[in-house]
């Protein structure tokens, strides 16, 4: 056998005492379509990020072709002939594809840019990889799939040698899917060395000769795909242990359709070109899941309920009244809360104290002639503080120096003390330790224990089968299906999640 | 690149608006007036031009009127006070103007400040300057006296096109002022540095994207640095125009002008969004508002109706480049409305 084209040796990173990913061999020869899969939090994303420069790993080495890579300079990276093509756009909407493709290296004369020449290479480079461009059209007008196909042409002016592919296909049509793997297959007959970051096991098994599968921040399995079962990867991504043990113990608590009282009625709620056809009931005391790809448009459809943002079909009933979401504020006055999946950005006030984040939400309680009640508020906000268990029990502590799990716990806290009749929260556990986890998962739990109707969107699927009385599935803007937890199998779940729809 | 459509959008409405003015002002289509037009925009053109490159960057630049109130007084001191030769003092303020800019472009990459809140604490600090320096201040009795070097008075200039061009009894055509001759070369050197260098493209590509230029490989912090050094050479070129015309400086001169010039920049196409726009409509948008100020004036209009009618051309030129970026967003939308198959 050659020498490998890449080799990752010993590749870690942990954060003080947090290992994300302890020390792991990656190899990648010329012309391979390596998978590397693995649930939320597994390591994948770092492990990526050690590749593309964007995280100093704490220890090991990378060999390109037998030379080291300079780790943790993603510059220098990019131009030893290591490329990452985003899921989001890496991409200058307003120059044309020629400009993008050579961007920072455009050939010059007598310094002034050489366009004959560049429009040259560019050709050359298209035509010698197949892939159909035309060098003069504005990149912001191109359909996502072509966008897709500039970055990587992109990439191979810059002699990529490996492409890391970060869920390449999120926000594409099944046919321009196709149209991608066409386009990986051809690369790497061309010798270019590829990692295919997926969820979807279809993919996987239609466009990769082997996979790498990572989990609780270790590779567990390495092999080629014709020689492992779709069941055998689902069951090393997860653990299947683990899953039977943990569904056990969440299946005690579990009511189906809560009191049985519906609370939210939703009738085929669409936006055009977003989701569609969305119909399902929230129970009064039940904690519904709904779970799916980033991209399935999950937040899109739980902040059309809120009012957040638009929709133009459909109706939403709550308590059989029919209601038209229009503004949050119009969410909030129907007994309606959603806690946000990006706490940073669009929850907390990370410069304020935790009481005053605390009582954002319920501030017109304390109000006396116009005039705010300061000791209302702190009667209030203590007793917050310590039903959150948050640390430090601080009123004053400012919220951007809490960790991530005590954040969100003031971040659902806020939304608690209103004690609304429906509650959604969107990924209320992304970056959250362990033993925080347990707790907001307790809060919740209790909170629907005293006949709250409570909407959850979540990708990870251990915290959806653990949480859930009831799961949804999305898949491409429209809830595939929608059944009681006990008894679904992780497996079913990924098999829903990523189904071809 | 943008289509053709949009691109001759800019000319044909300000021809539109110039043909009007020509029909309904009165005296409006004189030769003195369009020398007015030229010679009284033509130092605003090269600041929009300097203006343009920040906010390609999507950044902005604040300070430009004070930088050009901090050039004019160093030439005024170096003229009246220390009697420094016209010919040495010109390549001093092109200095003064580039250094101001470099600083402001050093708070934005190595302080990391906005550009906005950078640019502002420079505005006040350099005209807080101006007042220091300032050579009326110090010494009193020069407050009176023009400057009659010949290096710097030489361009209040007008050339008469009339004869040059052999016309002479056949139609009067306007005399054209040295500074807006200046300005035309200024955009000529400016545009083919932005449209036909590597170092133009790579401005355009950190506004389009500024983390795909840092990763390819573009020193973004070193060409932010040269944007708003540029900024501030234009500052000065059109202090020098400006001194020259009035043939001395003031510790006011150019208050409230980098609006105007912020205005003719984006009316010009230039977007606080980044990474589009073209130096010509940024001098055409100086002038589109030129036409409509003089215009308005000589039918007599209040100049407070004239500030009214300034912020809504620039509402206008905001509300149509906001409109496009809806539009686009919307394209994209329906792109991906593919998706539920």
């Amino acid at each position: 056998m050659t020498a490998p084209l890449l080799e990752a040796t010993g590749l870690g990173k942990s954060y003080g005492t947090l290992v994300a990913l302890k020390p792991s061999d990656l190899r990648l020869n010329r012309g391979e379509v390596r998978a590397l899969i693995g649930s939320n939090g597994a390591g994948k994303s770092t492990l990526i990020k050690c590749l593309t420069g964007a995280v100093t790993p704490s220890g090991g080495s990378v060999l390109l072709e037998g030379k080291p890579l300079p780790l943790g300079q993603p510059g220098a990276i990019i131009r030893s002939g290591v490329s990452c093509i985003y899921q989001h756009s890496n991409l200058a909407p307003m120059m044309s594809v020629m400009d993008n493709i050579s961007m920072g290296r455009q050939p010059t004369r007598f310094g002034f840019v050489d366009r004959k020449t560049q429009r040259t290479q560019v050709q050359d480079l298209l035509a010698r990889y197949g892939i159909d461009l035309d060098p003069d059209a504005l990149v912001g007008t191109l359909p996502t799939v072509k966008q897709k196909e500039v970055e990587i042409a992109k990439a191979l002016a810059q002699d990529a040698k490996v492409l890391l592919m970060d869920e390449p296909t999120g926000w594409l049509a099944v046919s321009d899917v196709r149209r991608l793997h066409e386009t990986v297959r051809l690369l790497a007959a061309k010798g270019v060395g590829i990692i295919y970051i997926s969820h979807m096991l279809d993919e996987i098994f239609a466009v990769c000769d082997s996979l790498t599968i990572l989990r609780d921040g270790e590779v567990v399995t390495e092999r080629a795909v014709d020689r492992i079962s779709r069941t055998e990867v689902v069951a090393a991504m997860v653990g299947e242990r683990l899953a039977r043990e943990s569904l056990a113990a969440a299946d005690s608590g579990r009511k189906a359709t809560g009191s049985g009282e519906v609370r939210l009625s939703v009738r085929g709620l669409g936006r055009r070109g977003v989701f569609r056809d969305i119909s399902f009931d929230l129970h009064a005391g039940e904690i519904l899941c709904i779970t799916g790809l980033i991209g399935s448009k999950r937040t899109e459809m739980i902040h059309a309920l809120f009012g957040s943002a638009p929709h133009d079909a459909g109706e939403v009933l709550l308590n059989g009244k029919r209601l038209v979401p229009r503004s949050p504020a119009w969410g909030m006055a129907n007994g309606i809360g959603l806690v946000p999946e990006d706490r940073q950005h669009e929850g907390l006030m990370l410069g304020m104290p935790i009481r005053d984040n605390l009582v954002m939400t319920t501030l017109r309680r304390f109000h006396r002639f116009g005039v705010l009640r300061p000791r209302g508020i702190d009667r209030s906000v203590s007793s917050l503080i310590a039903a959150l268990n948050v640390q430090p029990p601080r009123p004053a502590q400012l919220v951007g120096r809490l960790s991530g799990g005590n954040q969100q716990k003031v971040l659902i806290g806020k939304w608690l003390a209103r004690d609304p009749s429906v509650l959604i929260l969107d990924e209320p556990t992304v970056g959250v330790d362990v033993g925080a986890k347990a707790e907001i998962y307790a809060l919740l739990r209790a909170a629907r224990d005293r006949g709250m109707a409570v909407l959850v969107v979540s990708s990870d699927l251990e915290e959806v089968t653990t949480l859930a009385d009831r799961i949804g599935v999305m898949n491409r803007g429209r809830l595939l299906s929608l059944r009681p937890a006990a008894g679904i199998t992780r497996p079913e779940l990924v098999a829903e999640i990523g189904a071809d729809a | 690149m943008p289509s053709l459509s949009s691109r001759l959008t800019l000319p044909v409405f300000f021809l539109a608006v110039l043909a009007i003015f020509c029909l309904i002002a009165p005296n409006f289509a004189s030769a003195g007036n369009f020398e007015n037009l030229m010679a009284g925009y033509a130092f605003i053109g090269i600041l929009a031009i300097g203006q343009s490159f920040p906010i390609l960057l999507r950044g902005i630049d604040l300070s430009v009127g004070a930088i050009l109130a901090l050039v004019g007084m160093c030439i005024f001191d170096l003229s009246l006070m220390f009697g420094v030769p016209g010919w040495a003092i010109l390549p001093l303020a092109l200095l003064v103007g580039t250094l101001a800019g470099v600083v402001n472009g050093l708070m934005v990459t190595v302080l990391r400040l906005s550009p906005f809140i950078a640019t502002l604490a420079s505005l006040a600090a350099y005209r807080g300057l101006v007042y220091a320096i300032s050579g009326r201040q110090l010494v009193p009795e020069l407050s009176t006296k023009p400057i009659t070097d010949r290096w710097i008075t030489g361009f209040e200039t007008y050339f008469d096109l009339t004869r040059v061009l052999g016309l002479k009894g056949v139609v009067k055509l306007p005399w054209v002022p040295l500074s807006f001759l200046i300005l035309l070369g200024t955009l000529l050197v400016f545009h083919v540095l932005l449209a036909h260098t590597r170092f133009g493209r790579d401005l355009y590509a950190i506004g389009g994207n500024p983390e795909a230029a840092r990763l390819a490989g573009i020193k973004v912090g070193r060409l932010t640095v040269a944007a708003y050094a540029i900024s501030g050479l234009c500052a000065a070129i059109a202090a020098i125009l400006l001194v020259a015309r009035l043939t001395t400086s003031t510790e006011g001169l150019g208050e409230g002008i980098e609006l105007t010039a912020i205005a003719a920049a984006v009316i010009g196409g230039f977007s606080l969004t980044g990474g589009t726009g073209r130096l010509l409509g940024s001098v055409i948008g100086t002038f589109l508002l030129g036409i409509v100020l003089i215009g308005l004036t000589q039918m007599g209009i209040s100049p407070f109706v004239q500030q009214i009618l300034t912020g809504l051309i620039l509402l206008v030129a905001v509300g149509n480049d906001r409109l496009q970026t809806l539009r686009a967003d919307r394209q994209r939308a329906r792109a991906l409305g593919e998706v539920p198959a």
